[in-house]
């Protein structure tokens, strides 16, 4: 009896940290006594890396409103995961072989992008990583893009590469793959982009409402500039001139206009800070448009074409 | 004759596909393929030569911050530019915060777990609530008949983990606790650096982030739990690993050569806390930039010539196409790795933790330092040549540890509050620069050079883990891992846990090492 006291007492204090994560809405008291009760309810997630740097990996593990080991051992089953599992060499790709071939519900997260165009720059298991992707994402209930390389190609996509990489938006539609889609754009992505992403499916069964581009609603529904601590500033043309001034930041190059994200609300590690809130322009790293040719110049930069306001 | 391949090796950063061919139990050849080419280096020409900050530390999720300090130093030097104090102090606290992550990270997530049993939790006795909770859940997926219980902690491979339930419980109770503290330390990074991974607030001038009183009171407080954390609980844990494992000692020797560059200094740019320089031979010399050189004989480019290439000496990498790789792979003796084989004087070097104590303690500068290590050594009962092995590593992570730390807890008190850590330049026309540093991981030099706009002409990066993880040179030596991997003693081919023990040893990134 004291045991079940005690665990009730832990899951309040783990409930309190979902209220703190904005997901009580979807998920009351009572449905994480039952998830807590019956593992079955437990999501299973294969994560694979495409072309990547284990940015949004190691984002991921920053998470704070939920304890990574509650993630590992009571939201989820994390049957494969690049940096965490034990298992390598032919265990892994035995594990990935068997879940190809068998009825698990699994929801594949794909870090990175993946490079169509020249399949052998990036392989695992000796086999392009396309052949991977493809049979996983066919087998998948859903599938999420993590970090803005799989959402939009961000430094996979630069100008000059040879790599000839596809999004996972753009692999499913290539390979007519119809599957449940979310991706959560961001360089890197957001611990809570994700987790709040896996507790929603774990949860309701479904992904949370989406933007016309896959993009949660409730943090890529305004751009960081509709949001940001100097809209006023520049609502009166109060800009920067250099790094360090109050005011806009807009003519130093900041892409808070073209991006959407939820920076200036739920900043960079457990909101710690933001680029802005750290007195540099938003370089747009959750945008289509990342890389740009330039990210920071001096307000009289000749090579800029200024825009009037 | 056993062939032996470890594909893909997973708990490191990226794609390794690891080869070995075994006779009488004992590795006699050994080839490492850097597995995932994207060619950022070369793209970068035409970008304005600051994203090259922004950019290369895209280059890796782990260790970014290198990335962007050698990025922010190359063009300083291309602008004749040296940050004010307060620019060079906020740019060590966050790089020297990174470094604590990283070194945390390596032994807890991604290495530990080759010596430490995870299922020994099943033995614990105590009411931790962590640990219980690990317990029960581990104890129930193992009775659930799940096809994969316990993942993503099992399967793995099975040999002699560590028996002691003490040392085991210990370690996985600091693979628990270190999660949050390495949240705290990329909180610090974030603080001044605006965020983690990918700080981008490291800019060549200094640090965009005005250091306030109350960023400065948060950092510290931060720094005090990571401090307690790491002196205790990691050194314990990892000093706990060496004393279980003292044959350690002695596995995994690699070439015995090794590359250092000077690593955090002062508030005015000089004193590193650790020296830079090569030992080769055993003897200590001082650095010679001009000694480098990369080959891509064994690598899938195409490039002629194919050897002994200097920085910023091509413009072009130009990968094989798949046709071309296809002929390479199934060629004997054919390329076989997308990383390519940075050489010193044409020898093959060591980068990582043990390069930086070896070199620092041989030079003879930091008596400090030395004394540090002659302690620990009389504790151990080892001494500097068993340095080079996989324990030898991961007792050299922690020295640095301990080492950064120490200088943290300084640098931060001489932070002057509400100053600005930043000056403002014009990009450099017609310039070349280079920025050396100590990532986590090693030596790490970027090289760039811009056009009359201020836009990139042509840029170079040689990374650590592209000295360990070098594949063959053009005259047919075997990278340094290659090397570590070779005369290696396999109880069990199917099970070659003694081989991915040495390969993490060397903390691989990959993603990094090709870029």
């Amino acid at each position: 009896m004291l045991e079940k006291i005690t665990r009730r007492e832990a899951l309040k204090r783990i409930y309190g940290a979902i209220v703190a994560t904005g997901a009580a809405s979807f998920l009351s008291f009572e449905d994480l006594l039952a998830a807590d009760a019956t593992t079955d309810k437990r999501l299973n997630l294969i994560w694979l890396h495409g072309s990547s740097c284990s940015g949004c990996s190691c984002s991921f593990l920053d998470i704070e409103y939920v304890p990574v080991l509650d993630i590992l051992s009571k939201f989820t089953n994390v049957i494969f995961h690049p940096d965490l599992s034990l298992a390598t060499g032919d265990q892994v790709t035995g594990m990935l072989e068997h879940v190809m071939g068998s009825n698990l519900d699994f929801l594949l997260v794909v870090e990175g992008s993946i490079p169509v165009g020249m399949p052998h720059a990036c392989l695992m298991g000796h086999k392009p990583f396309v052949e991977w992707a493809v049979p996983m994402a066919k087998r998948a209930t859903a599938c999420v893009a993590a970090g803005t390389c799989a959402t939009f190609g961000g430094v996979t996509r630069m100008n000059g590469m040879q790599t000839g990489i596809q999004t996972l938006p753009e692999l499913l539609v290539a390979q007519e793959i119809d599957k449940p889609l979310v991706c959560l754009p961001g360089c890197p992505m957001k611990p809570e982009h994700i987790v709040y992403t896996l507790l929603h499916y774990a949860m309701k069964g479904t992904l949370p409402p989406l933007d016309s581009q896959q993009r949660p609603l409730r943090f890529f529904g305004n751009t960081i500039h509709e949001r940001c601590i100097y809209y006023a500033d520049f609502q009166e043309k109060h800009y920067a001139r250099h790094i360090g001034d109050s005011g806009c930041l807009i003519n130093l190059g900041c892409q808070g206009v073209v991006t959407h994200n939820d920076c200036l609300i739920n900043g960079h590690n457990n909101n710690t800070s933001s680029c802005i809130r750290a007195g540099h322009p938003c370089v747009g790293c959750a945008s289509e448009h990342f890389p740009r040719q330039i990210m920071l110049h001096s307000h009289d930069d000749p090579r800029v074409n200024k825009r009037k306001f | 004759m056993k062939r032996v391949v470890i594909d893909p090796v997973t708990r490191i950063e990226g794609h390794l596909r690891v080869e070995t061919q075994l006779e009488d139990g004992v590795v006699t050849d050994a080839r490492c393929s850097g597995d995932m080419f994207r060619g950022i280096e070369k793209a970068l020409i035409g970008y304005d030569a600051r994203v090259a900050q922004q950019v290369t530390q895209r280059i890796c999720g782990v260790c970014p911050y290198g990335h962007a300090e050698a990025a922010a130093l190359a063009l300083e030097q291309a602008m004749g530019l040296q940050p004010n104090e307060n620019g060079q102090l906020l740019r060590n606290l966050i790089v020297g915060a990174y470094q604590l992550h990283d070194h945390l990270l390596h032994f807890y997530v991604l290495s530990a777990l080759d010596f430490i049993d995870i299922t020994a939790i099943l033995n614990y006795r105590g009411n931790d609530a962590g640990l219980t909770t690990l317990r029960s859940w581990v104890k129930s997926e193992l009775d659930s008949g799940k096809i994969f219980p316990a993942a993503p902690f099992l399967p793995r491979y099975e040999g002699a983990y560590a028996e002691d339930l003490e040392l085991n419980i210990s370690a996985i109770k600091g693979y628990l606790s270190a999660l949050p503290i390495m949240a705290d330390l990329h909180k610090m990074v974030a603080v001044f650096g605006a965020k983690a991974p990918h700080p981008v607030a490291i800019e060549a001038g200094g640090v965009t982030t005005l250091p306030t009183v109350d960023r400065l009171n948060q950092y510290k407080t931060w720094l005090n739990r990571a401090a307690h954390f790491i002196r205790n609980q990691y050194r314990n844990d990892l000093l706990g690993v060496a004393g279980a494992f003292p044959t350690y000692f002695n596995e995994g020797k690699g070439p015995g050569n090794f590359l250092s560059f000077p690593y955090f200094p002062d508030a005015s740019g000089e004193q590193h806390a650790l020296v830079g320089g090569a030992t080769l031979g055993g003897k200590y010399q001082a650095l010679d930039l001009s000694r480098i050189t990369e080959d891509h004989a064994y690598s899938w480019y195409k490039d002629e010539p194919s050897s002994g290439i200097k920085p910023l000496q091509s413009t072009t990498l130009q990968p094989l196409n798949l046709a071309e790789y296809q002929r390479e792979i199934a060629r004997d003796g054919g390329k076989y790795s997308w990383s390519r084989a940075p050489r010193y004087g044409g020898e093959v070097m060591e980068v990582g933790p043990t390069a930086r104590v070896i070199n620092t303690y041989r030079s003879g500068t930091h008596a400090d330092f030395n004394r540090q290590v002659d302690a620990v050594n009389r504790d151990l009962n080892i001494g500097l040549n068993e340095y080079d092995s996989v324990m030898g590593r991961h007792l050299s992570r922690l020295l640095c540890t301990l080492r950064i730390l120490d200088r943290l807890e300084t640098q931060v008190e001489q932070v002057q509050p509400d100053k600005s850590a930043f000056i403002e330049r014009d990009m450099p026309k017609n310039a070349r620069g280079f920025g050396i540093t100590e990532a986590t991981r090693g030596a790490l030099g970027h090289w760039i050079e811009t056009d009359e706009k201020g836009y990139i002409r042509n840029y170079e990066l040689i990374v650590p883990t592209t000295w360990n993880m070098s594949p063959r040179d053009a005259a047919g030596k075997p990278g340094a891992v290659e090397q570590m991997l070779i005369g290696t003693q396999v109880a069990d081919p199917a099970q070659p846990l003694e081989l991915t023990r040495i390969v993490r040893s060397s903390d691989p990134c990959m993603a990094c090492s090709v870029h």
